[in-house]
């Protein structure tokens, strides 16, 4: 099956959620605004890809659930942690670019950690390397780079590594 | 019923705002761009997900599944996804134009991987 067949399938459904109705009518505007849009970046998305859908993704969605809810715990310390930086009379960071070597291989796994790692407290992806094996991290405390380095391993990838590779 | 499902909207609205308000504050404070991306990115997506999650209990508690509680949990899922996003890309763009850590950086491993 081409990917381009599951794009047109989905995308109709993602406008039926924006305009907040699953009618006839806009399943049929969305197809039709799916077609004008993806068309142009069919070479970009590689959608004349042809991918074989197996049961492994549906397998998943429990640890992506899991995932979801880690997520929204980090993203809660992270604004603690960022608010009480913030607040502080006089601000005392020191701030600094990691690397940071990542397990995930596939290009989803990579950008899922990389979102995460932003959302998390404290770090900020900058860049990836061109061997896609180590991000660069901006941490608004350097002082212990390993420690970053062991907290995005321990604490994020598992769970990267079990959603989404 | 509904004035928990009140109660519980206006909590989230106040968190969201509150979050929101914090951000700006540290858009403002913060010293280079880096620094303040960490703010508008982690506290942006927390508030508007606070404001939009308030809009989503307060139309799913009184009307069950309306068009506007949807909108809501569609523009919800599309900021968790695309802010951290635009984060990374406006970071990295501020790299590779040359703009400078802050002074009180300690560290900087990108530096000699940088190529332009």
């Amino acid at each position: 099956m081409k990917r381009r067949l599951i794009t047109y399938m989905a995308l109709p459904l993602v406008w039926c959620m924006v305009s907040g109705q699953i009618t006839i009518g806009n399943l049929f505007l969305g197809l039709i605004f799916g077609v004008v849009v993806a068309e142009p970046f069919s070479k970009l998305y590689r959608l004349d890809e042809v991918v074989t859908p197996n049961g492994y993704w549906l397998a998943q969605i429990p640890k992506k659930i899991i995932y979801f809810f880690v997520l929204l715990k980090e993203i809660i310390k992270a604004n603690i942690m960022v608010a009480k930086i913030i607040i502080q009379p006089k601000i005392d960071i020191k701030p600094g670019i990691i690397k940071v070597p990542i397990r995930t291989k596939t290009n989803i796994g990579i950008t899922a950690i990389a979102n995460t790692i932003t959302l998390t407290p404290g770090t900020l992806t900058v860049d990836i390397s061109d061997d896609k094996t180590t991000l660069f991290v901006h941490a608004i405390d350097a002082t212990d780079p390993q420690g970053v380095r062991d907290s995005i391993r321990d604490d994020l990838e598992k769970y990267v590594l079990e959603a989404f590779e | 019923m509904v004035d928990l499902i009140e109660t519980l909207s206006i909590g989230c609205l106040l968190i969201g705002v509150l979050a929101l308000s914090l951000g700006m504050i540290g858009l403002l404070r913060l010293p280079d761009v880096y620094n303040r991306l960490h703010a508008t990115t982690k506290i942006g997506t927390l508030g508007a997900f606070g404001v939009l999650l308030s809009i989503m209990i307060q139309e799913f508690g009184t009307s069950g599944l309306s068009p506007m509680g949807v909108k809501a949990l569609t523009a919800g899922l599309f900021i968790l996804l695309t802010s951290p996003i635009s984060g990374h890309m406006i970071s990295r763009a501020a790299y590779k134009m040359g703009v400078d850590l802050c002074e009180g950086s300690i560290l900087d491993e990108y530096e000699g991987e940088r190529k332009d």
